[in-house]
């Protein structure tokens, strides 16, 4: 049998390729190595509604609706803000599972269980034997190992990449209400931090249904610079923001790792031939607003039509046509800037000096006057991201 | 809580055939002169696959969470990192 599109990879990326593909008529086969799709997949748990709009949102398997975003900074300064748009928490497991059912309606093959081994000019290789396929969308995320083999892009290097670490922590509806402020089963939270100690880096926290997401993500230089592992920094991160009172009495449900890639499109190429790469597998995630989900969905779903017909340099153009990747690719600079440990730690300890300083009465400006020039620099890049 | 006993929340099936691999063991004894300890592999793995005895690196393979982070921060690029055949290693229930 041979396959119009090939898949590798049933997340959010390949399963909006197949999708996409599957609709528009095409023979499409999605290969994904986990024992069902996102079994093997981890991120943050919330979504932008909006950029799932390519599958039918009205079946979409949210956990709660996210009507707060709380931001923490150094575990002194809080802010919170309502969001706009509809934002949701969701589970990776179901959620991708939703998604590749939604490709398999539209037509797509998905076969469990097997491994891409190799792509050939026929199609790729499983360990389950050969598969031949006229083109071949890799939607096999960061680690993306097969991409890598293939010569499409180079490995990622420590200082572009981030280390997370996420747990996941169970107890009953009510209880997460009670502990979080929220008013029904319906509604959640999505919060924020930015800590210092032991190394700089970010936090988050999701809620379930009936469970609770922690997770931290910091950035691999400065684990192997500090010599310390991500399980330790979460600890004493656990610690410092009370998050250990926070989920006292859940029980730990979950605990799981993932790297986030901080570089790619459009430094590396997202096609070759008949072969395209999209979301993870091509370095899409924009750190500023943690946003990986979204972007693998849009360059998957960009990714199968173009592979339909074999345009590659369409797929290229299509993808810095859209917003939202676009947008991850002009942050660019500007993340590059702020992953430096010591810009980092400049601006929590800077914004929480000022709010604490206005706190007690204190109009002065001066952390603001003494890193003038660095804000504008970076306010700069901000602005040159969202032109 | 030890690392260890996170790990009993995973369930793991285990493929008998290592997906990780050390290429050069020697390799390993220079990066410890370098870079002392812990090496890089071992400070950003999240779930303690590697260890060192003291002369060479001990690699505990069906720890493993499937990151890739270890295959990066190797400055020798001496890590063979595969996926597990057949759907095999680590499956999450929330992801």
């Amino acid at each position: 049998m041979m396959y119009d599109v090939i898949v590798v990879g049933a997340g959010p990326a390949g399963s909006a390729a197949a999708f996409k593909a599957a609709k528009m008529g095409a023979r499409t086969l999605v290969v994904e190595r986990g024992s069902e799709p996102g079994a093997k997949n981890v991120s943050g748990a919330m979504v932008r509604v909006e950029d799932l709009s390519l599958f039918d949102v009205k079946t979409l398997p949210a956990e709660r609706e996210v009507k707060r975003v709380r931001l923490v900074l150094g575990g002194d300064l809080q802010v919170e803000i309502k969001p706009k748009e509809r934002l949701v928490n969701v589970g990776r497991l179901k959620l991708d599972k939703w998604m590749a059912s939604q490709a398999e309606s539209a037509g797509a093959l998905v076969i469990t269980k097997t491994t891409a081994l190799k792509v050939t000019p026929e199609g790729i290789i499983t360990d389950r034997g050969p598969v031949s396929g006229k083109s071949i969308v890799l939607a096999e995320g960061a680690n993306a190992i097969l991409s890598i083999g293939s010569g499409l892009r180079r490995d990622l290097r420590p200082e572009e990449t981030v280390q997370t670490v996420k747990e996941v922590y169970s107890l009953n509806k009510d209880e997460v209400n009670k502990r979080f402020g929220l008013t029904g089963d319906q509604e959640g939270i999505a919060v924020r931090y930015l800590f210092q100690d032991p190394v700089p880096g970010a936090g988050f926290l999701y809620t379930y249904r009936d469970s609770v997401a922690f997770g931290i993500g910091v950035h691999m230089s400065s684990l192997i610079s500090h010599r310390i592992r991500p399980q330790d920094v979460l600890e004493e991160v656990k610690r410092s923001l009370g998050i250990q009172e926070l989920v006292k009495g859940f029980s730990l449900r979950e605990y799981s790792a993932k790297i986030i890639p901080e570089n790619g499109f459009p430094s590396w190429r997202p096609c070759q031939g008949n072969v395209y790469l999209a979301g993870d597998a091509l370095g899409l995630v924009n750190p500023i607003t943690f946003n990986g989900i979204g972007p693998a969905v849009i360059s998957g779903g960009l990714a199968g039509e173009h592979a339909v017909n074999g345009e590659c340099h369409e797929y290229e153009t299509s993808l810095l046509r859209d917003r939202i990747i676009s947008q991850s690719v002009k942050v660019r600079p500007l993340v590059r800037e702020l992953l430096n440990e010591r810009v980092m730690r400049n601006y929590i300890s800077m914004a929480t000096n000022l709010s604490s300083s206005w706190v007690s009465g204190d109009l002065s400006m001066t952390p603001l006057k003494e890193n003038s020039f660095t804000l504008l620099k970076h306010v700069l890049l901000l602005m040159g991201a969202t032109s | 809580m030890r690392v260890e006993e996170k790990l009993y929340t995973l369930r793991y099936k285990r493929d008998e055939e290592p997906h990780l691999r050390i290429i050069n063991p020697q390799q390993c004894l220079e990066c410890e002169r370098e870079y002392g300890q812990p090496q890089p592999c071992i400070s950003v793995c999240p779930a303690n696959v590697y260890s060192w005895n003291g002369e060479k690196l001990i690699l505990s393979y069906e720890n493993c969470v499937e990151c890739g982070a270890c295959r990066i921060a190797c400055p020798f690029h001496n890590i063979s990192w595969n996926y597990p055949r057949y759907g095999l290693g680590m499956s999450l229930r929330y992801g």
